[in-house]
């Protein structure tokens, strides 16, 4: 290329295509690509996918049903018969373990679903009104948090009775004030930003303000409560029916499986062993998946 | 004159969110003593991230840099953490842009300059210290130091805080000084003090001082020669008054049509520079200020202009134009 | 004699720890001018700017639009004077909401105030869009993925889609790079010719301030000190808050930069819970006299459509 060339005029491209970042990633995107350099995180986020692939699948891959009785069988150790032995009715734990995990995987998540709903509206309503609505509503909020939340839940079980719908309920009546707390500071934080006020000067109705734009940017936080609670949820109701007040025979939860399984222990340890172990499984692997998602989703909001 | 400072070839590059930023590209200057030299660009020049790379101020996790900087005989980049120990703070002091987070706020002032102090010269008694401190209060612009000595920084207003960083930064009498927009933060009434304090405890202490600023009426009022950054790179160089009456790179030029001024009629349009400054997470081809070019020529988008006329790095001015 | 767009009488706006950020702040908009509004940190010119749109609750005093007073207005009935009055916001980072795309950030007020539906809102932002100089395909784009000069763009855009007569400019161009400045105060000139608009021009760039604005308010610790035209407010500064300010502003020109000695204010801002009794510029002023301290100056015209609030004679 000669000079000549070299120094004439160069003709421009049009601005259209010169965005600043050339990569289009939307939240959930980066989010995701965070998520996946957080080694425990994502290790974890696969342990969940497996255990409920499990818990839908697991008792299909057995030819024994939960509630079969064997009785010859009974208390047998793990074999290529019975993949996880059987129990002192001579039912097979692998099948029940299974089952065990749809009893617990659907309450944990059914009742933290509803905290959620629950928590969300109550902490956006408290943030978004403030003032005196705002402290009475955390008032009573702060009363009941301040209540042991296992009595609670005890004394619940005790009038409503017991049974699968009975210990959603109970769970759900008391799990949801953490949620509330943390949606109402992110909704605190969030309506002193300008776009929140830009909404207010265009004439946004209170409800497109918190539908829109309060509670879309709470995801975060949201998300990552979520999967705190799940496992408290769990856990609780491994409590409950550790206690005795889970669900009935001959349906199994983890904790149902895990009371049975005490009394054995020193003789059939797995027994206790596979429903104790699973439980302490998901509650790290939530825990893990929630502290990965914190760091992935929350810096978002400022970019 | 003395060179105080010598930077070659200088390049930073970031490792942030899977994404390589390269933030200076190529910087290479001299400084001399008992000067002040201005390095002026915007958002995304590479300004701020030259002056931390200095002294080594980017965490050593997500920071690559090449190149030299010699002070005196010593070369800065490829010093240990123990040596640069040494030369901040004692040879070069720094005064950052939000005096707000780099004070300690929870130690009272005095005991901050006393024990910056301190750390470079141990041997001095804790009354002397205590003596200079004062002194270094009065001379930044307290009227009653004693009073402030033991106030905690939330109780000081914002301009009085940076004074503090100021007395902090020159208490251990460093040749240097490096100041990262020092005023940007600062009212206007306010910066204007503090142009002038700056400007009187150079000529006290015969401090060399290197200022970045965004702002091209704090060059004109403080520095000796400028420097103008675009897209991690020096494109023009040059006394203050020659750079201000002659501008010859088309950026510099371009900036300084696109700032109002005060004598200009309504009438009078202030042209502003199409388009924006680079993304650096991208390589660059050529001249990074190509694409925003009212003279943009064909080898502008090939290659990279080297320096001509000793001043600047722009085609326009290379000789093989006819 | 135009009559003005926007009134303030004797605005008051004391916040709940006894800040007094705005104290009898009287001022008027006429439609197509800009009203450049300056002073320092803490003089109170945001508060002003947030208040006259209800985004913040007034403590006492009337603002008129086109001669309806808007304060005493319930929600529902101010609702329409929403789509006359709009505000731009500083940060170009904070201002829009990062979840939405721009096509939704612009089609909201369309939606909210019921202006257009289906085909014709698209119509609408593709306007919108033009007229702020932004390619079409943005309206698929997140903001975080524009920058901040065109999120500024997006902010103007959205300001816009309810053709307001007035719109409050909070610092729009602080945030943003010298060179990119230019660009947007030039959009808000064009946009004021093309569609008739009045602004409240906030900022702390005098300069600037002086280039987009007709007339110009100085504030300090709440109030007003001096208004005018601005050539001549620059001209020919009387209050010495005002002159002490223009003398500080430094100048790209290194000639005339050196040659200079700003004016110096003794002392710091008072506090705002407890500002001086009488000028509030009492304890700084260089040419304080006894009567400052007690009595608060009333505005007075110093020349020909200048108004300054200080206690000397003008001359």
């Amino acid at each position: 290329m000669d000079d000549r060339f070299l120094f004439s005029p160069l003709q421009k491209k049009q601005e259209e295509e010169s965005g600043v970042n050339s990569s289009r990633s939307s939240y959930w995107k980066d989010a995701w690509k965070t998520l996946r350099s957080n080694r425990s995180a994502i290790i974890a986020f696969y342990t969940l996918i497996f255990l409920m692939l499990m818990a839908l699948f697991g008792p299909m891959l057995s030819s024994y049903t939960y509630y079969e009785t064997h009785l010859s069988l009974k208390n047998s150790p793990p074999s290529t018969d019975f993949w996880f032995g059987t129990d002192t009715l001579g039912r097979d734990v692998f099948t029940r373990t299974w089952w065990g995990a749809r009893i617990s995987l659907f309450i944990g998540i059914t009742a933290s679903l509803i905290d959620l709903c629950i928590g969300v509206i109550y902490g956006t309503v408290a943030g978004f009104f403030g003032r005196k609505t705002e402290e009475l509503m955390m008032r009573i909020a702060d009363i009941l948090y301040a209540l042991p939340y296992i009595l609670l839940v005890i004394l619940l079980m005790m009038v409503v009775g017991s049974g699968l719908f009975s210990i959603i309920l109970a769970l759900a009546i008391t799990g949801w004030i953490k949620m509330a707390r943390i949606v109402r500071s992110q909704i605190l934080q969030l309506k002193a930003m300008d776009f929140v006020k830009a909404a207010y000067a265009l004439g946004a109705s209170p409800m497109r303000i918190m539908l829109r734009h309060l509670i879309p940017n709470a995801i975060g936080p949201i998300l990552v409560t979520l999967t705190f609670t799940i496992p408290t949820a769990i856990f609780t109701e491994a409590f409950l029916s550790f206690l005795g007040l889970g669900v009935q025979a001959p349906l199994a939860s983890w904790g149902t499986m895990a009371n049975e399984g005490l009394s054995a222990l020193r003789y059939y340890p797995w027994q206790l062993f596979f429903p104790a172990g699973f439980i302490s499984l998901t509650m790290i692997s939530f825990n893990l998946l929630g502290n990965g998602l914190n760091d992935a989703l929350d810096p978002r909001l400022r970019r | 004159m003395k060179k105080i400072l010598e930077v070659k070839d200088l390049k930073v590059t970031f490792n942030k969110w899977h994404q390589k930023i390269e933030a200076v590209r190529g910087l290479s200057f001299d400084l001399y003593e008992g000067e002040t030299l201005g390095i002026v660009g915007e958002s995304g020049s590479g300004k701020s991230s030259a002056i931390k790379a200095l002294v080594k101020l980017h965490p050593e996790s997500i920071t690559q840099m090449s190149g030299q900087v010699y002070y005196g005989k010593s070369e800065l980049i490829g010093s240990t953490d123990k040596e640069m120990q040494k030369i901040r703070g004692r040879e070069i002091g720094m005064i950052f842009q939000d005096p707000m987070t780099s004070l300690n706020p929870t130690t009272p002032i005095g005991a901050q300059i006393i024990e910056g102090y301190r750390r470079h010269f141990p041997h001095i008694s804790s009354k002397e210290a205590r003596a200079y401190a004062i002194q270094m209060l009065h001379r930044v612009g307290f009227s009653q130091p004693e009073e402030w000595i033991s106030a905690y920084p939330h109780t000081l207003s914002g301009g009085m805080r940076q004074r503090v960083m100021i007395a902090l930064a020159l208490a251990p009498k460093p040749k240097l000084l490096l100041a990262d927009e020092p005023t940007t933060a600062l009212d206007v009434t306010l910066q204007a003090q503090i142009l002038i304090l700056l400007k009187e405890i150079q000529q006290d202490m015969h401090t060399t001082i290197l200022l970045i600023t965004h702002d091209l009426s704090v060059v004109a009022a403080t520095c000796d020669r400028v420097l103008v950054m675009y897209g991690g790179k020096i494109v023009e160089s040059g006394p203050v008054h020659e750079l201000f009456a002659s501008p010859r790179h088309p950026y510099t030029q371009r900036l300084l049509q696109s700032i109002p001024r005060l004598s200009q009629t309504k009438e009078e349009p202030i042209i502003p520079i199409e388009g924006s400054p680079p993304d650096l997470s991208l390589p660059l081809k050529g001249c990074a200020f190509c694409d925003r070019c009212p003279s943009a020529m064909q080898i502008c988008a090939r290659e990279e202009p080297p320096l001509f006329e000793e001043k600047v790095h722009c085609w326009l001015y290379s000789p093989r134009r006819l | 004699m135009k009559k003005p767009l926007i009134q303030v009488q004797h605005l008051y706006k004391t916040f709940n720890q006894g800040v007094q950020a705005v104290s009898d702040l009287s001022f008027d908009i006429y439609p197509g001018e800009t009203l450049g509004l300056v002073g320092e940190s803490g003089c109170g010119k945001s508060t002003t700017g947030r208040t006259l749109l209800r985004l913040e609750k007034a403590t006492s005093g009337q603002v008129l639009f086109e001669g309806s007073s808007i304060f005493s207005l319930n929600e529902k009935e101010f609702q329409p004077f929403r789509k006359k009055m709009q505000i731009i916001f500083q940060d170009p980072y904070a201002s829009l909401n990062p979840r939405m795309t721009i096509g939704e950030i612009l089609s909201e007020p369309f939606t909210i105030h019921q202006l257009a539906r289906g085909d014709q809102k698209k119509r609408g932002v593709k306007q919108l869009l033009d007229l702020v100089g932004l390619p079409l395909a943005y309206v698929d784009r997140f903001p975080h993925e524009l920058s901040g000069g065109q999120r500024q763009r997006v902010g103007i855009a959205r300001a816009l889609a309810v053709s307001p007569q007035f719109i409050v400019c909070d610092e729009p161009l602080s945030a943003l790079d010298v060179s990119i400045q230019a660009q947007i105060v030039n959009l808000l000139k064009q946009l004021q010719i093309e569609l008739n608009l009045s602004y409240l021009f906030i900022a702390h760039d005098l300069a600037m301030v002086k280039y987009l604005s007709h007339r110009v308010a100085v504030m300090y610790l709440g109030h007003i000190v001096e208004i005018g035209t601005s050539d001549l407010l620059y001209k020919n500064p009387k209050h010495p808050y005002t002159q002490a300010l223009l003398s500080a502003i430094p100048l790209p020109d290194p000639v005339t930069e050196r040659s200079r000695k700003p004016i110096i204010l003794k002392g710091e801002l008072p506090s705002a819970l407890n500002p001086p009794k009488g000028c509030p510029l009492v304890t700084r002023c260089p040419f304080s006299m006894p009567i400052c301290a007690q009595v608060k100056p009333t505005m007075k015209e110093v020349a020909p459509a200048q108004f300054a609030a200080c206690h000397l004679e003008p001359g």
